[in-house]
Parts: structure tokens; sequence; C-alpha cells
């Protein structure tokens, strides 16, 4: 590992202000990664990277080895070769939301903390109030964008750095994925937290990111600013529903 | 009556020892998803180093807390050859765990002797509404219901016990908040070993305990596990104490020669009946 | 007794090159000229490992098949073992033909399977492998009480094997006999592995719902193996019987159950040679160690600290680092040699 220390239990407790959430500065090296699952290839030599404050989309169909990646970066699958590091210390939602069923929403809230050792939800419940309302309830009762909102709270418990988000708008409402998606863009504008989005829906990364990745079958296949992306009537067809140019005749 | 609230004491006693046991089951299998064939042996473990520490005159209290810290350690290097290799399915870990049952045997028969050994536990009797109860059965029920409040307060209350109880409730989600999953497993299994002991140095005055009793004790304890399907620890007690009454009852009405049967016959039924309704739960959800 | 040499590993049977064939059998034709040469020069208590040797490896086969191929565990693989004891001795002891009591070993053991394995098999994992176990306490408890198995003392003097004028009296003879009985039960073993059914076992032992899915009758094929494995467990019991004269509950402990999982495992589950190789590995080791615990100036309770611990060991290592099995493990690293 890189960058400022991983560990934040030196860290004085500060009051919890929405902005005590999350901290600044974190960035993702991934560099010639490959991950193979059996004789299968998940990822093939990987390489790509985010900067401090930026915010990134990682794109790319079913089985194109995002989440892969996501797991690889947070640590729970192990590379065959290449790195992926992180430089601060990094939160991972991961698809599908993967709360703690049978605990509160507290409870669920309060494990997010586990590595920053925080275990005062409050500012969380500052920046996400209907989080507060609903801290008594079991988390596998709630409906999907509730659990989603929860699985960002238990990410910001740990104060990251960097925050990986696996499919955020998988399931959702667009009204909810909209919510959830502006919370992520003023944790990035105002503290200046990394992000890398990883989405299936194009439209939504390209609205809310400057930069892009698209990987397929475990390859970066395309890479570089949203706009242009955009414009790439290959990537237009696949991600966006055909080219831009084709959807307003 | 008199006779049948006897039996009854009696029963609640013994299904105590059970219900620890069964409780030491709930939290590995909830933890680890390996079920611990050497949960018995635990107790056995405890049971025979009581026995020995008093014998070369620790005083009691400190010879039964020892053997319980044993029986703990005991239950953590169980842990360690059963889950600490990567990669070991819960199968092969039951199967390891049958292993360190039998390894036990070797070694408690080294130190110990194959002789039965008990230790006298509370003396005396006291008599509750014209019932005259001995007071190392009231002792157990006791401390049984102490550690279920210490338990459920541990699990529930405390950061630790709610981050097993995650590892329980997605071990996925828990890696990914940064939970070692492997040592909070191995804290489970230490815990296992710990109410093992528990039992171990309760039931042993009641009846001596020698190195392959832990057959016994595991099959009951599995037994009362089952009824809360070896995650629900409320239920594997009352489990226990139904076990453990039904064995005391037909013991003290003339079918002492029947208890084996009683007890696994009750298990098997439930088992298969419980099967029967995951497996229509199973055909309606697909 | 001619009927080892066909015995040949099961990938022989997937039709190989007609030289690997030859090669094949081969190994399998010296194993039979072995077993059947090795009573002529065996003193009687080296035949009575031999025979233990071989009851085992009998049990072991159908622990193997059942573990390997139908993905069950049985811990209660003693239960077979006694009530095929129990059977030829109840049947001898009343005076029945002794062969009838040998032929009925199996039989009602296989049938008491499919009793208790309707309901069973129905249960997975851990939940069948403590079924299994409590059965056969449920068994024993049982036989220590009837009358008409003796109590716990158990049925004594049980005649010797015999039909008509011959009566099997030595103990090569019952070499022979225990060795016929490994060769059938290889033999069948094997002929259900290659059979279209036997392939479609080994899919359910890697995943239940793929294979019932594809429409193979899950639950019956399992009540098969499970019945079969029982059989199998049945005639050792059968031969015991009448070799030691004597059956009791003390004799079928639920540590005998044990041992057959040990063997299995380390020979490699589902391979009909593994289990043999596992059955004599594990007896002659226990044996070796009986001799060394068993020595003067040796404590008493050395034979069993020493058995207990090398059962252990080897199961824990073997599961842990030889998943296959040791004989799996061994072939393949010659054929990386080679």
């Amino acid at each position: 590992m890189t960058g400022p220390p991983t560990d934040g239990g030196t860290e004085p407790a500060q009051g919890g202000g929405p902005a005590e959430a999350a901290r600044s500065g974190g960035t993702i090296e991934v560099a010639g990664l490959v991950v193979t699952y059996g004789s299968a290839t998940a990822l093939d030599h990987v390489t790509l990277s985010v900067r401090a404050g930026e915010m990134v989309a990682l794109l790319g169909p079913n089985g194109a080895g995002k989440s892969t990646l996501a797991n690889t970066l947070s640590g729970i699958v192990t590379p065959a070769s290449g790195t992926a590091r992180t430089g601060g210390r990094l939160a991972h939602i991961p698809e599908g939301r993967q709360l703690f069923p049978d605990l509160s929403v507290e409870d669920n809230l309060v494990l997010g903390g586990w590595r920053s050792r925080a275990r005062d939800p409050s500012s969380v419940y500052d920046l996400l109030p209907r989080l507060a309302e609903l801290r008594r309830r079991r988390a596998g009762v709630l409906s999907g964008g509730e659990q989603q909102m929860v699985a960002f709270g238990r990410a910001l418990m740990s104060r990251p750095d960097v925050l990986v988000v696996d499919e955020l708008s998988l399931g959702l409402a667009p009204m909810v994925t909209r919510d959830l998606a502006a919370h992520l863009v003023a944790l990035n504008r105002e503290r200046g937290l990394t992000v890398l989005l990883i989405e299936q829906n194009a439209r939504l990364a390209f609205g809310v990111c400057e930069r892009a990745y698209v990987l397929e079958a475990g390859r970066v296949v395309a890479e570089g600013p949203c706009a242009e992306l955009a414009a790439n009537p290959q990537v237009a067809r696949a991600y966006l529903g055909g080219p831009i140019e084709e959807a307003t005749p | 009556m008199r006779e049948f609230l006897t039996y009854l004491v009696n029963g609640l006693a013994v299904g105590c020892g059970f219900a620890l046991i069964a409780s030491g089951l709930v939290a590995v299998h909830r933890v680890t998803g390996v079920v611990n064939f050497a949960q018995g042996m635990f107790a056995v473990v405890a049971g025979l180093s009581a026995s020995w520490l008093l014998g070369v005159g620790l005083p009691h209290g400190v010879s039964e807390v020892a053997a319980v810290l044993i029986a703990t350690m005991t239950g953590l290097l169980t842990g360690l050859i059963a889950i600490g290799r990567r990669g070991t399915t819960p199968q092969s870990s039951l199967i390891v765990t049958l292993g360190a049952g039998v390894l036990a045997y070797a070694v408690e028969i080294f130190v110990w002797g194959d002789q039965p050994r008990s230790f006298p536990g509370l003396p005396g009797s006291l008599t509750v509404a014209g019932v005259g109860v001995q007071r190392q059965h009231l002792l157990v029920i006791a401390a049984t219901a102490v550690t279920f409040v210490l338990l459920s307060a541990f699990f529930g209350r405390t950061y630790l016990g709610k981050a097993l109880s995650a590892c329980a409730s997605n071990p996925y989600a828990a890696r990914v908040v940064g939970i070692d999953v492997t040592t909070m497993g191995l804290l489970a299994f230490a815990i296992g070993g710990l109410l093992g002991g528990v039992a171990g140095v309760l039931v042993t005055p009641l009846r001596p305990i020698s190195f392959d009793s832990d057959v016994t004790l595991i099959v009951n304890g599995f037994a009362a596990a089952v009824f809360g399907a070896l995650t629900r620890p409320v239920l594997a007690l009352s489990g226990a104490l139904l076990l453990g009454v039904a064995e005391s009852l037909a013991a003290g009405y003339g079918y002492a020669a029947y208890q084996t049967e009683i007890a696994l016959g009750l298990m098997l039924v439930i088992m298969v009946v419980q099967s029967t309704r995951r497996a229509t739960v199973l055909e309606e959800s697909t | 007794m001619t009927r080892l040499t066909p015995v040949a590993p099961v990938r022989e049977a997937a039709g190989a090159r007609p030289g690997s064939r030859i090669r094949r059998v081969l190994p399998g034709g010296v194993v039979a000229a072995v077993t059947l040469a090795l009573p002529a020069f065996l003193d009687d208590s080296a035949l009575t490992v031999y025979i233990f040797l071989g009851l085992a490896a009998m049990v072991t086969v159908g622990v193997s098949l059942l573990m390997g191929y139908a993905g069950q565990v049985s811990l209660g693989q003693g239960a077979f073992y006694a009530v095929g004891g129990y059977t030829a001795g109840i049947l001898a002891v009343r005076g029945g033909p002794p062969l009838a009591g040998l032929l009925a070993a199996p039989v009602v053991a296989a049938a008491f399977a499919v009793v208790v394995g309707v309901p069973l098999l129905r249960l997975r994992g851990h939940h069948l492998a403590f079924a299994t176990i409590a059965t056969q306490l449920i068994l024993l408890s049982l036989a220590g009480q009837l009358e008409f198995t003796g109590g716990d003392i158990g049925l004594q003097g049980i005649p010797r094997l015999g039909a008509g004028p011959y009566e099997l009296g030595d103990a090569s003879g019952y070499a022979y006999l225990t060795w016929a009985g490994v060769a059938l039960v290889m033999l069948v073993t094997r002929n259900v592995i290659v059979s279209r059914p036997g392939r479609a076992l080994r899919a359910l032992a890697t995943s239940e719902t793929a294979a019932a899915s594809s429409g193979v009758p899950v639950g019956r094929y399992k009540l098969v193996v499970f019945a079969l494995s029982a059989a199998f467990a049945g005639l050792a019991g059968g031969i015991y019987a009448f070799y030691v004269g004597y059956v009791a509950p003390s004799s079928f402990p639920v540590l005998l159950s044990i041992e057959y999982i040990v063997m299995a495992v380390v020979g490699g589950l589902g391979t009909v040679w593994g289990a043999v190789v596992g059955a004599a590995a594990i007896t002659l080791l226990v044996q070796g160690l009986n001799v060394i615990g068993t020595a003067p100036g040796m404590p008493s309770y050395a034979p069993s600290v020493l058995s207990y611990a090398v059962y252990a060991v080897v199961l824990i290592v073997v599961v842990l680092f030889l998943p296959g099995g040791l004989l799996p493990a061994v072939t393949a690293r010659l054929r990386r040699e080679r």
C-alpha cells in the first residue's frame, strides 16, 4: 500500500458534521492486473488509475470483470499477477448491496466502521436523515432504495478516502438513483472524495464522471473523457442504446 | 407428583448441560458454517481437567475456571486445524473436527487414563415447595441461565459480538467492511470451547465423565441444536431442556434403558420433518 | 477367486488404448495372485490381521462409493456391519444353516438400510452424518437390551461356517472367504460405477441440484447406493460373526464407523482400489503401532493412545493436504514422472 496510512485509528475523534463522513486524497493504481478463477481469466492485464479527488466511471457488460476488480481492490480477491493499490482508506459498496440482513440498520452502519474504528453513526445520520428513522429496523426487510442507502452509509462509516461503488443504480427507481448519485457528487465536489463508479447505466455514469474506462471480457477496451467516449459510435451503441445521432434523428 | 418434580429438576439440569454444548455448536456453526464434532470433547477435557486439578490440591472455583480456560484453548486449537487452512470446505472441516475428537482421545488417555473421573459438586440438597432438590442441580441451572444471558448480551450488545453476528449473517459483506472472517471463526471456536468447558465442569459432578463420553454429549447437543436449525440459540436451549426432561422422565418411570432411543429418535424425527418442510419451501420458491 | 483379475481401475472402462489395457489389468492380476498366495505364508496371528483387513476393505469400498459417488457422509456404517453380524449370528445360533446366515447378512443389512434410508436420505451433509451415527447408537442400545440379541453379553458360541459335511475350520479358509468377498464387492462396485446410473451418480456427488434438473432420479440412486454399501458392510459383519464366534454391542463401537471414514478418505473417495489401499494402509499401520505399543516396558495405555493418535493425525493430514486421497496422489505423481 502506498500513500496515506490506511489505519485511521490514531485520528482524533471529531464531532460529526456531514462532511466528517468522508476524507479526501485517495488514489487507485491498477497495473497489469490478472485475476483468474480456476482456468477462467476474469481480468487480463488491466491497467487503470484514478487520481485524488477524481470521479471515474468503469463501464462494461455483465461478466466483464468489473466486480472482480472491485473485490480485488478491497482485498477479497487475490490477484494472480499485477498490482491493485489504493492510496488511502478504501470503502467498497458491493454489487447487490450485501448488507447484514439479520442486523439492524444501526448495527450495519456501526460495523462499516470496523476499519476506521468509528463507532458513532451520527455523521452518517446527518448526511442521510432517513437512516436515523430506520435505525432500529432489520436491514433485510428494507426496500431496495433504503438498502442501497444503508450500504452507502455503511461505506461512509469507515471515513474513506476512496469509494468504489459497484452498480449504484441496479434495480433502483430512477428517482432513488438520482438522489444517491447527488450525494456521491456532493461528497466528491465538496470533500474531494475519490470515486470509482462501476456502472452498466452509462447515461448515469457519463452524467456524473469526468473520465471512464470500458471493460470487456476482462480487458480495458476504451478509456478517455466521458464526452469523447459518448461520441465514440461503438461505445454509444453498446452502452447508450445506439449512437446519439440515431437516437435523435 | 413429588417424584415428577424431582425428575423435572433433574432433567432440567441434564438438559442445561446439553444446552451449553448445543449453544457452542450454534456459535461455531453460525459464524463458520462448520458443525463442530469436537464440541462434546471440550466438555470432556474440562471435566477431566477439573477433576485432575482438584486432585492435585487446587481449591474449588480455581480448578473449574482453569478447566474452562483449558477447554477454551482446546477450542481455539481445534479451530486452527479445522478452518485455519484456506479453502477448507465445511464438510472437510466436519471431518477434521472428527479427527480432532479422536486425537483428544489419545491425549486424554495419555494424561488422565481411560477410567471415568468425577469430582464432588455442591453438597447437600434443598427443599423447595416440599420437593428435595440437589444443590448441584440448582447450580447447573443457575449457571446455565447466567451463561445464556451473558452470551446473548455479548452477541447483541458488544461490537465484537456484532462482528461475529455479521460473519454469520453475510460473510462476504463482513469481508467487504474489513472483518477477518477466519479470525472471527477462530474466536467462535474458542467460544465453543468455553461453552463446552462450562458444560463439562457443571455436569461432571452429576455423571462421571471418561474420554469417550464425548459421543453422547455431542449427539445430545446436536439433537438440541437441531431444534433451532443450528442457528437459533434460544430454540436450541428449549430443545435441550425438552431432551433432558424427556430422558429424565423416561429414566424415572422405568424406561432408563431406553433413554438413548427416545432422545435420538426424537432428534431424527425433528430433522426429517424439518427437511421435508425445507424441501417444500424450496419447491415453492423456484 | 479368479474374479479379482477383471477388476481394474475405474478409468480403464473408458475404453483406452489396447496397450494401456494390458498395463492396467496387469497390476490387478499381480494383486490377485499375491492375495491368493498370501494365506499359505502367514501364521495364525498374521492371518487374523489379514482377515480383518479384508473385512475393513469390504466395508470401506461401500463407504467410498457412498461418499465419493453419492456425496453422502455416513458416520454409522458400523450399524450395517452390526446388522450383518447379528443376522448371521442369530440365524446360526438358532440352528439355521450357517450358509443361509451368511447370505442373509448382506440382504438384511441392505433391507435395514432401505427402511432407515427412505426418511434419512432426505437429510444432507452434517444432518445425515449425525442421523447415521444416531442410528448406530440406537441400534447398539437396542441390541444391548433385547433378549434375542443376547443383551450386553451378546451372542456367544456362533458355530463355524460350513455347508453339509464341509466346515470352514481354520483361519486360512476364512481368509479365502473374506478376500473372495472383497473381490465380489469390488466387482459389483466397479460395475455400478461404469453403468449409466453410476455416471449419473458421479454428477450427484458434485451437484445434487444439477443432477436432479438433468432428470436423474436422485433419491432412488442415493437409496440404491446406500443399500449397496450397507450390503457390503453386512457381508463383512456376517463373516466376522462366523470367524470370531461371538457378537456383542461392544464389537461395533461408533469409533469403528469413524475408522471406515479414515480408510476411505485415506484411499481416496470414489476409487475402488483406493478403498482397499486405505483399509490396508490403516490396518497395517495400526497393527505395527500395536506391536510397538505392547512391547515390553511400554505403559499399558500405549496401544490405545498410539492407535487413536494415528487415526486422528492421518485423517486430519489427508483431509487437509491430500483431499483426493493417498492412492490418487501417488498415481498422479507416478504418471507425471513417467
